[in-house]
């Protein structure tokens, strides 16, 4: 399936994206050209040599604050994530299997966290159970489950109601080898393209969070935070706001465009584009000329 | 064979078909509101619970922001005593619920304030901003989709899709703070923060929502032009549609008859879902633009850790995203002809 993804080529700009900001967030405190709590005299400079994208309120080096507030957006989003995967598709996956009365209950809960404003409610429960990024991702993510439950569940159902599960089912295969053995393959692309979804999701949040300095204790740079400073001195720097922005913006559309790619190459969707690709490269080898590039598309596909 | 018959048909014969018509609706109207009721209703509760767990999860007391952090174990067990919180944890609930339900929130922990009146002081501001989002949101969103769908494969779909995806990535307060440096700080367009009541003129009352309210329109309009285009480029491809092109009619009436009737619910159910997140979002918006609303009561009585009027605030939201939706599925159930089919 990555082969796959990477043949495409949003596929592709979508995977460098997010494994340059992955290795900012490995990479970026030990890059970072100056200390990001150090302030200087120099308040409010303009990008030049010393400070490449200048110097905040406090005259701290933006760069190196960037660098080292990346690791908190990325992991704070990964934790969204795999904690709503984890919340949500295995209910999801099990409702189906588990009787009417999970079945009622889990569906019943699902709505209810549909209904919670994820953000006010995650505002609330930061502030109020102790100020983490740690709580209020998980809290977050928790908040986000519906969308893999939904996911998980529509998945399996399609598969639960297929013959082939039934006759495995009446020649006695047992749930949990049908589990494994032919409902993860159909469940797995869908949720795929949910984690992408959730992981753009989770740094809008993140950053919306630390934006509201929730979750982080002040001197700490994070992507919000800088946002949240450079809006109080908008008259003075009024391009401040747009690398961090830029920032956060690139690494959402990575994730929406990762989950479009998985989305395209999965499926019944992925089996038609498959099957065109092969059939143009069918088509060029026909025409003679360009025969040899047509196998190489072919093999790519 | 009822075609061939219709125009036979005598007028007060018609008629009758007309009121049982009308009749079939209301039914079919009450029908959705009592399954979408016996929906919320369980959900209300669920809710509500989860939020007043908050209480005891948190371990806050008010003991702790009127007496400080060196009180004594005695005085802490008064003044808890006196606010009720040493009664078993069910009882409590029920009391709490039994005022939600006749509209006390309880009172402040922080001012003794009553909570309902600081909330109902900062709705108007909030819904205000809201609903006038959503507007933007639906109009902007309808005409995109619309037009990317009339048009598709061509470079207008193309050009639409490109701004929808994005807009569709700016978080509101990106947005936020790119519309305070242009239209209030550089074009000085608009005011950058505050707010004037719609009593005291629209004009102004106007000026002061436009921008938190396009702020928090973004996600609306992506979402809603990327759904509508998605679901009316697939009711174009439905077999009615051949029909209606082969019976002759007109494209308009084809559009607005058969397609948009058809294509217009994934629309409508995306709103319902994204009203909690206009809701949640106005923390945001509301922090940036310096307005007294309800996202900033929230957010500043969670930072003061007065668990009441945090409690009071996520219930009015969740009682908005309730009646929100139930208005939601009463439309759906109205417009589109499959979920009257019961599909």
């Amino acid at each position: 399936m990555v082969r796959r993804v990477l043949s495409l080529t949003s596929g592709r700009i979508a995977l460098v994206i997010l494994t340059v900001i992955a290795l900012l967030a490995v990479l970026g405190p030990f890059i970072a050209p100056d200390n990001p709590l150090a302030t200087s005299p120099d308040t409010l400079a303009d990008a030049s040599g010393a400070h490449w994208l200048g110097t905040d309120y406090l005259g701290r080096d933006v760069l190196s604050r960037l660098l080292d507030g990346s690791r908190v957006s990325v992991l704070g989003s990964l934790e969204v994530a795999l904690t709503a995967l984890g919340v949500g598709a295995i209910p999801g996956i099990l409702s189906v299997y588990f009787g009417r009365v999970f079945e009622w209950v889990t569906l019943r809960l699902t709505d209810t966290l549909v209904a919670l404003p994820f953000l006010l409610f995650a505002v609330a429960v930061v502030a109020l159970l102790g100020n983490g990024i740690t709580q209020a991702m998980l809290v977050t993510g928790v908040l986000v489950s519906p969308l893999f439950y939904r996911v998980a569940r529509a998945a399996t159902l399609a598969v639960a109601r297929s013959p082939y599960v039934e006759a495995a089912l009446i020649s006695g295969a047992s749930i949990g080898w049908v589990v494994r053995r032919h409902v993860w393959v159909k469940v797995l692309p869908p949720i795929a393209v949910a984690l992408a979804q959730t992981i753009g999701v989770g740094f809008v949040i993140v950053s919306t969070l630390t934006f509201l300095g929730i979750g982080v204790q002040p001197p700490a740079p994070t992507w919000g935070g800088l946002l949240a400073s450079d809006l109080g001195y908008l008259t003075q720097k009024p391009w401040a706001p747009l690398v961090p922005a830029l920032l956060i913006m690139v690494t959402v559309w990575a994730c929406n465009l990762l989950a479009d790619a998985i989305r395209d190459v999965s499926g019944e969707a992925g089996r038609a584009l498959v099957n065109n690709r092969k059939a143009r490269a069918n088509r060029l080898a026909g025409t003679d000329s360009d025969a040899d590039l047509a196998h190489v598309h072919a093999g790519g596909a | 064979m009822t075609t061939t018959e219709a125009p036979a048909t005598p007028p007060d014969v018609r008629h009758r078909i007309a009121t049982t018509g009308a009749r079939h609706t209301l039914g079919r109207v009450l029908v959705t509101l009592a399954r979408s009721i016996a929906i919320f209703v369980p959900v209300f509760l669920v809710a509500t619970f989860v939020t007043f767990a908050l209480r005891s999860l948190s371990g806050l007391s008010p003991a702790r922001i009127q007496l400080g952090e060196e009180a004594t174990p005695e005085a802490v067990a008064r003044v808890e005593a006196q606010w009720g919180l040493n009664r078993p944890f069910l009882v409590q609930y029920v009391d709490w619920l039994g005022g939600v339900l006749h509209g006390q929130l309880g009172t402040s922990w922080t001012n003794g304030a009553d909570i309902s009146t600081l909330i109902g002081l900062g709705l108007g501001v909030s819904l205000s901003v809201a609903f006038f989002a959503l507007i933007i949101g639906v109009v902007a969103g309808f005409a995109l989709g619309t037009i990317a769908a009339l048009r598709r494969t061509t470079w207008i779909d193309r050009a639409i899709t490109g701004f929808v995806t994005v807009i569709s990535v700016m978080p509101a307060f990106v947005v936020g703070i790119v519309l305070v440096a242009v239209f209030a700080v550089g074009l000085h367009v608009f005011p950058s923060a505050g707010y004037v009541p719609a009593a005291q003129g629209v004009g102004p009352w106007l000026a002061h929502i436009t921008l938190p309210a396009v702020a928090l329109s973004f996600d609306v309009i992506a979402d809603v032009a990327r759904q509508l285009r998605t679901s009316l480029i697939a009711a174009y491809r439905e077999n009615y549609v051949t029909g209606a092109i082969v019976r002759g009619l007109s494209p308009r009436r084809i559009f607005f008859g058969h397609v948009l009737r058809n294509g217009l619910g994934p629309a409508l159910a995306t709103l319902g879902l994204k009203f909690p997140t206009l809701v949640g979002a106005s923390v945001v918006t509301e922090w940036i633009f310096g307005l007294q609303g309800f996202g900033r009561f929230a957010n500043d009585s969670a930072q003061a850790g007065d668990v009441p009027a945090v409690q009071g605030v996520l219930v009015v939201s969740i009682v908005l995203v309730v009646v929100f939706n139930l208005i939601v599925n009463l439309v759906l159930a109205r417009v589109t002809p499959a979920s009257q089919r019961g599909v």
